[in-house]
């Protein structure tokens, strides 16, 4: 009997104490790996040997170039690391700002058309012609408009036509297309990197500020805004903005350009050509935006202004309207030339033709 | 349908570049054109380790999406190709790429690039399957064939994999969990030396870097 009850209270105890040890236990065990870390500190001192291979693969740390057998550009180098910035900047900032820079600019020029209209020459035509360029002038002025043109319109292909020309020519079509464009801006850039310099000097001279009329003109935003029109010289202070945007951007242009071409001739590596082309098109971007007031101003916008650069002589009332101190030198005779010559107008498109009022040259 | 993906083994890869050389004949590439390559990081030092790398077939690859005349397209099988006949070489695509994958050769006037070439994870191009139009073109389509990128079946150290990226996963996951993937798994003390443990410092011969 007394067996029986010793046994019952054994059990009873083995019970309570296994359940105790499992509560115990389950509470614990999971606790030793921190215990042991805890107590061994060493062990998790010791760096991954894997972690530090794949930071020097991407390159974290310190630029990393390999070996290899392969020889060629860049082989050596297992991570391009700016590839995707770069791809990040021609994707999501170039192609939708510059888009959004160009558009918004001839929204601009459309609405001053819409609101101020064509600037008439007040007096009206005088039918005296005065001589403004000269055929070296005028015949640099169109390689260089011409280059540029093709140049940009080559450019801009590259960067949009996946969007805007292949769902209208197709992807044969498109490819042809674009393939004339790469050829043509990889050989017209040397026509332009030629013809940049000879520019630069050529127009130098008619180009450089001139603080008291220059500053005046510019805060008056030259009169396209409403009020009058501030005296200019030979060339206005806006066409003086030009110029050096054109030439200074065109000079980055060349230099940027000339690292992007012939890339079998001298093995550039990834980085010169990213770096070549970020500078590049943004620059492109920035001169084809004042292109556009320039190409504005000198064709619809003002009349009397285009025939200027094609025919080399403009109307004495044009001249008198928008360059005065220009015109001002002229009549005083500066060469021994005379403004108020006969007037030499009917058909006189041609310089050959006209009487020159300055002997210039 | 498979996601076809490489993956090297760089504890195994011993910069034999058989892979290199596997595909060059396989898929008859251009002079002066290495679609695969193998690049060795601190090449003579403690820790020297060796990665054979082509295209990788991305799933949102850059060259794709920077091409400006949109000749590359994804087959079902997840491999990056891309049109030769409207690809105009201009090169963008090797400036955006990670890996260094597109190749040109050289082509033209004044060193101008041809057509851009590239792994194809052994599938060929647009045209029909293993017609010789497509084999001029691009190489083998041993894909078409059923086969796997000659480059990793003829690896001898099986360190580069090509296959279907769940079972080049399964395969590599095995393989990391039996040696361990860091340095502290057991045993590192008995075969590297305990000393170098505790210190913790870079154990010869296996952490990278060197000094």
């Amino acid at each position: 009997m007394s067996n029986n009850k010793q046994s019952r209270i054994r059990h009873h105890r083995m019970v309570v104490f296994s359940l105790l040890s499992l509560v115990v236990l389950t509470l614990v065990l999971p606790l030793i790996p921190y215990a042991i870390a805890e107590l061994g500190e060493t062990a998790g001192n010791v760096a991954n040997p894997g972690t530090e291979y794949w930071r020097d693969v991407r390159q974290r740390d310190r630029i990393v170039t390999g070996t290899t057998q392969v020889r060629g550009v860049d082989t050596d180098v297992l991570i391009n690391v700016t590839g995707e910035e770069w791809r990040q900047f021609r994707m999501g900032q170039l192609a939708p700002y510059g888009a959004i820079v160009l558009g918004v600019m001839v929204g601009i020029l459309v609405v001053y058309y819409l609101v101020r209209g064509k600037i008439r020459i007040e007096a009206g035509r005088s039918g005296e012609r005065v001589r403004r360029y000269t055929s070296a002038e005028m015949t640099v002025h169109w390689i260089l408009a011409i280059t540029f043109v093709l140049l940009a319109l080559s450019g801009l292909i590259l960067i949009y036509g996946r969007w805007v020309l292949i769902p209208l020519l197709g992807d044969a079509g498109f490819s042809a297309t674009a393939t004339a464009s790469k050829v043509i801006h990889n050989y017209g850039g040397l026509l332009f990197a030629a013809i940049v310099p000879v520019a630069f000097f050529l127009y130098l001279k008619d180009s450089l500020f001139n603080l008291k009329v220059d500053a005046k003109w510019f805060l008056r935003a030259g009169g396209y805004l409403g009020g009058e029109e501030p005296s200019a010289e030979k060339v206005n202070a806006g066409q003086k903005a030009w110029y050096w945007v054109a030439m200074l951007g065109g000079f980055v242009l060349v230099a940027s350009g000339l690292v992007l071409d012939f890339p079998n001739i001298f093995q550039q590596g990834r980085e010169w050509l990213q770096g070549a082309h970020v500078i590049h098109t943004i620059v492109a971007i920035g001169v084809i935006v004042f292109f556009f007031v320039h190409l504005y101003l000198a064709t619809i916008g003002v009349e009397g202004a285009l025939e200027s650069i094609t025919s080399g002589h403009v109307d004495a009332n044009w001249a008198k309207q928008h360059h005065d101190l220009w015109y001002k030198e002229l009549q005083t005779g500066q060469g021994g030339g005379s403004a108020s010559e006969e007037p030499s107008m009917s058909g006189g498109s041609h310089a050959g033709g006209v009487a020159s009022p300055i002997a210039k040259d | 349908m498979a996601r076809m993906k490489f993956l090297c083994d760089v504890e195994r890869c011993i910069e034999c570049n058989a892979c290199v050389t596997a595909c060059k004949n396989e898929n008859e590439v251009p002079w002066g054109v290495n679609r695969r390559r193998v690049v060795t990081i601190n090449d003579g030092s403690p820790g020297e380790r060796s990665m054979s790398v082509a295209c990788m077939h991305c799933s949102d690859a850059p060259c794709a999406a920077v091409c400006p005349v949109d000749c590359f397209y994804y087959t079902d099988d997840g491999v990056v190709l891309h049109d030769k006949d409207i690809c105009i070489g201009c090169g963008y695509c090797f400036y955006a790429c990670p890996f260094g994958a597109p190749q040109f050769p050289q082509d033209g006037a004044f060193g101008s690039r041809g057509k851009m070439d590239k792994c194809t994870f052994c599938a060929g191009g647009p045209e029909e399957d293993n017609s010789p139009e497509e084999h001029a073109k691009y190489g083998s389509n041993r894909l078409a064939e059923g086969k796997l990128p000659l480059c990793a079946e003829m690896c001898a150290t099986k360190a580069l994999l090509a296959g279907d990226g769940d079972t080049v996963a399964d395969i590599y996951r095995e393989r990391v969990t039996w040696r361990g993937s860091s340095g502290i798994g057991w045993g590192w003390g008995v075969a590297y030396g305990k000393a170098g443990l505790r210190e913790g410092k870079a154990i010869e011969g296996k952490a990278t870097g060197g000094e």
